[in-house]
């Protein structure tokens, strides 16, 4: 059993990668890591070649040069997961010699280096990073000057500004409540309501900006929606209490106009939080197609390069475990690679001499050579990424919800104070300005205007708690309405590996014995048989196997305590004319000693999702890119009768449309590059934290917790949101109707106005509040942040 | 009575400055994140090779 030494301790690793990180992070000094980590980092990788970055023609795409000579790069970091993973690479950085300056951002997943190039080579930096364990994807230059931290940060300025300003407002209006009660001075009180007017004018000219913008845009459209009320009511608000001020009126609203847009803006705000906190998680493509690539040269040397210095005909070595980097032929004699990211199928395909390879597969028996034939844009994933935009400009998009019911509220709104106007100007034009004034207050749209924010805002808050991620705003809709749910089988429904199903033993050696030797033979080997097989023997011991010699397609050979063994396909196993079956076969040199059977691993939490659908009344079906023996198998063990193989991107399209041309309402559940055209297309698009980032950036909703139950419990949160939203809407409406007219024959007076409006405002606020995650129905209590810090070392 | 007109507009001047300060710090990349930050104290010292804390203690 491999043991990391840490100070006087022993601490049990998985791995020499694991080892050898916890040990340099010993030798720094760092072993704070370990007590302030909150979630256990990924395995350390074996550290890959990071010298190409030190390529001119690849820092250009980059690196950004500072006047003062100094260097900077963004870099994103696969495997950040908490704050503890910031402390240890500003630590680990800082101690390296020409590195001036780290900043982490755990949110963003990335670091943003300042370094000195003739004294620290980026490759060097890269590779410190990827000793620690993060794989460093350095992003193109662009991402320096972030869009989301500009949008973020010029939120936060107009929330406090809002915040500052309702104070101040607030305070002088309780002066002004007071006076009105004890007798004021008209004077002092004229006083009070122009500073009033001060501290508000940032609020409504500022923070209030974005309201009508918006308003704006939504008119010149035609298409009034939620901005439209609420600019409207700010802006009548502040304009009627500007007036008062000036002709020295009956009452004024500074404090009602500045509280409606802090809350306004608080909302947005929570709202924009979430849906960053899911857009930094996916980085499109960003992780899928390697920036670097090994060529060839003419005299046999390698040299590595950037990808986008490839040209069709340049010769390629793709490393063990290394992605490809474009498309092209193999011009080795055979290797094996995983498509499954791109087509579904599950198992690694054996490619030989003249076949294509795709790029962003991924080469599992390396190191294999390449010719490339197509580059760029005309890869085969690039065509999957076009899919993707074509088919998201075809998914309908819901109206929001309350929109079309903004446009008759504002017009209603203005007609009935028009009249009110007109009537008291018969009646008593001394009484008009007062009532058509109060009119406007009470029948400010503030409510209802929060009504759907607020409830929203409130359930996007509880769904990140729970690992459930939502990207676009109608995804809490679309998903009380679907009624079909559309399942990927790998790395969906299944994971990415397999286990051993059944084991039969001839007898002449125990189980364990043949477990313990198969482990022994797959010892060195990245194939998900050989991880199964090492998994059922339990626990790893020293490597005993000698002469190992591996037959690609069939097996592994070698010596194990001076015996010979073989293990792999039946006939390569012990006899050439064997039936050709999947079994996996252990076998001497006198016959065979245990076959295995393998399975694919379903999700931990599969069976139960898949119940709790079907017991909520929705119709489940498999599409996948596998094999249809595959998938019937595992729908069998789902027990889910509906389910089609060999299915590719665009099949699934014309699945998804058929689906819904029969009026049903299909959510999609995927993570591969191939979901990502039917996640696009479908009414509601959910992907599996794990998977690609390309389905994950056409995705309405990702599960990041990696638990597919977080389905059916966002399932039933969304249920509730709606439920709120339309009793805020209901309530909002209810008060407005019943205020209106009572406003309008002038029985409320200004004062009163102004409770009911902040009242009814609060009563939406603390009715969202009742969203609340327990009580759901298949809830799985899922590791806060703070309970899994205990865990040990990584194992 | 006379004293508000003086503290008020002081008041105001006060807030002008928190606003200001707040502008400042957001320019300069203090909120950007909220979570790092607060692990800083917990290890000021400059890193030296110790006996480790057994993991069970960790302290959260």
């Amino acid at each position: 059993m491999l043991v990391a030494r840490i100070g006087a301790l022993q601490h049990p690793v998985c791995c020499i990668g694991c080892r050898a990180a916890a040990e340099w992070i010993a030798s720094l000094g760092l072993q704070d890591y370990y007590r302030l980590r909150d979630a256990p980092p990924p395995r350390a990788v074996s550290v890959g070649d990071y010298s190409a970055w030190d390529r001119p023609q690849l820092q250009r795409l980059y690196v950004h040069r500072r006047a003062n000579g100094d260097a900077e790069v963004c870099v994103l970091l696969e495997g950040l997961r908490c704050a503890a993973c910031s402390w240890l690479i500003e630590r680990a950085l800082g101690t390296m010699d020409g590195v001036r300056e780290t900043s982490v951002s755990v949110p963003g997943k990335r670091v943003s280096i300042v370094w000195q190039p003739h004294i620290a080579p980026l490759g060097a930096v890269l590779a410190a990073i990827a000793h620690l364990g993060y794989v460093p994807h350095p992003l193109d230059r662009q991402s320096l000057s972030d869009v989301a931290e500009r949008e973020q940060r010029a939120a936060m300025k107009r929330l406090v500004v809002a915040g500052l300003g309702m104070m101040q407002a607030m305070m002088f209006a309780i002066v002004l409540y007071a006076g009105a009660l004890e007798g004021i001075e008209t004077s002092t009180r004229d006083f009070f309501r122009w500073i009033g007017l001060l501290v508000t004018i940032p609020v409504v000219f500022y923070s209030a900006r974005p309201f009508f913008a918006g308003a704006f845009r939504e008119l010149r459209a035609r298409r009034p929606g939620m901005d439209t009320p609420v600019a409207f009511a700010v802006a009548l608000v502040f304009v009627a209490s500007a007036v008062e001020t000036v002709r020295g009126g009956a009452h004024v609203y500074f404090d009602s106009a500045s509280m409606f847009v802090f809350l306004l803006l608080g909302g947005r705000y929570l709202e924009m939080r979430a849906r960053h906190r899911a857009s930094d998680i996916v980085d499109a493509l960003a992780r899928l197609q390697p920036a670097v690539a090994q060529r060839l040269g003419a005299n046999g040397v390698v040299e590595s390069v950037g990808v986008h210095e490839l040209e069709v005909g340049d010769c390629v070595m793709v490393a063990d475990g290394a992605t490809v980097p474009a498309d092209g032929e193999l011009i080795s004699t055979e290797c094996r690679v995983d498509e499954s990211l791109l087509s579904g199928e599950s198992t690694p395909l054996l490619r030989r001499l003249g076949e294509r390879l795709i790029a962003g597969s991924i080469v599992i028996d390396g190191p294999a050579q390449m010719r490339v034939a197509r580059v760029g844009a005309d890869t085969t994933l690039s065509s999957i990424v076009r899919l993707v935009a074509r088919a998201q400009q075809q998914r309908p998009r819901w109206a929001r919800y309350g929109d079309r019911a903004a446009a008759w509220f504002v017009s209603g709104l203005l007609l009935v104070t028009t009249i009110t106007a007109a009537a008291w100007l018969a009646i008593d034009p001394g009484r008009a300005f007062p009532a058509s004034l109060a009119v406007l207050v009470v029948a400010c749209p503030c409510a209802f205007a929060l009504a759907v924010p607020a409830a929203l805002a409130r359930s996007l808050a509880v769904l990140a708690q729970r690992g459930v991620l939502v990207l676009t705003p109608n995804a809490i809709e679309s998903l009380t309405r679907a009624n079909y749910f559309v399942f990927d089988k790998t790395g969906t429904l299944s994971e990415r590996n397999v286990e051993i199903a059944s084991s039969e033993v001839t007898g002449r050696l125990s189980l364990e014995q043949c477990l313990e030797i198969a482990a022994q033979l797959e010892a060195g080997s990245t194939h998900p048989i050989a991880t199964a097989l090492r998994a059922a023997a339990g626990h790893a011991e020293a490597v005993r196997a000698r002469n190992l010699r591996r037959v690609d397609g069939n097996g592994i050979e070698g010596d194990v305590d001076g015996r010979h063994y073989r293990i792999g396909r039946e006939q390569f196993a012990h006899t050439a004319d064997a039936v050709d079956s999947d079994l996996i076969v252990l076998a001497d040199d006198e016959g065979p000693l245990a076959r295995f059977e393998l399975r694919e691993t379903l999700r931990e939490d599969a069976a139960a999702t898949i119940e709790g659908l079907r017991n909520a009344g929705a119709g489940i079906e498999i599409l996948s890119g596998d094999s249809r023996v595959r998938v019937a198998a595992l729908a069998g063990r789902l027990g889910i009768t509906q389910f089609e193989g060999r299915v590719g991107p665009e099949q699934k399209l014309a699945r998804l449309a058929q689906l819904r041309a029969d009026g049903r309402n299909v959510a999609v559940v995927g993570d591969g590059v191939n979901d990502a055209p039917a996640l696009a297309g479908a009414d509601l698009a959910v992907a599996v934290g794990g998977g690609a980032e390309l389905a994950k950036s056409s995705a309405d909703i990702v599960l990041a917790g990696d638990h597919l139950a977080g389905l059916i419990h966002a399932r039933y949160i969304a249920q509730a949101t709606l439920r709120i939203m339309r009793q805020n809407l209901l309530w909002s409406l209810v008060y407005n109707a019943a205020s209106l007219p009572l406003a309008a024959i002038g029985w409320i007076p200004p004062w009163l106005a102004v409770i009911g409006m902040s009242l009814s405002s609060l009563a939406v606020v603390v009715n969202s509040l009742r969203i609340k995650g327990s009580g759901a129905p298949g809830a799985i209590a899922q590791p806060t942040s703070s309970s899994s810090a205990l865990r040990p070392v990584p194992a | 009575m006379n004293i508000v007109f003086v503290l008020i507009p002081l008041s105001l001047v006060l807030v002008s400055l928190a606003c200001w300060a707040f502008f400042w710090s957001v320019n300069h990349a203090q909120f950007d994140d909220l979570d790092t930050p607060a692990l800083i104290p917990l290890s000021e010292e400059a890193p030296q090779p110790t006996a480790p804390q057994p993991e069970d203690e960790a302290p959260q």
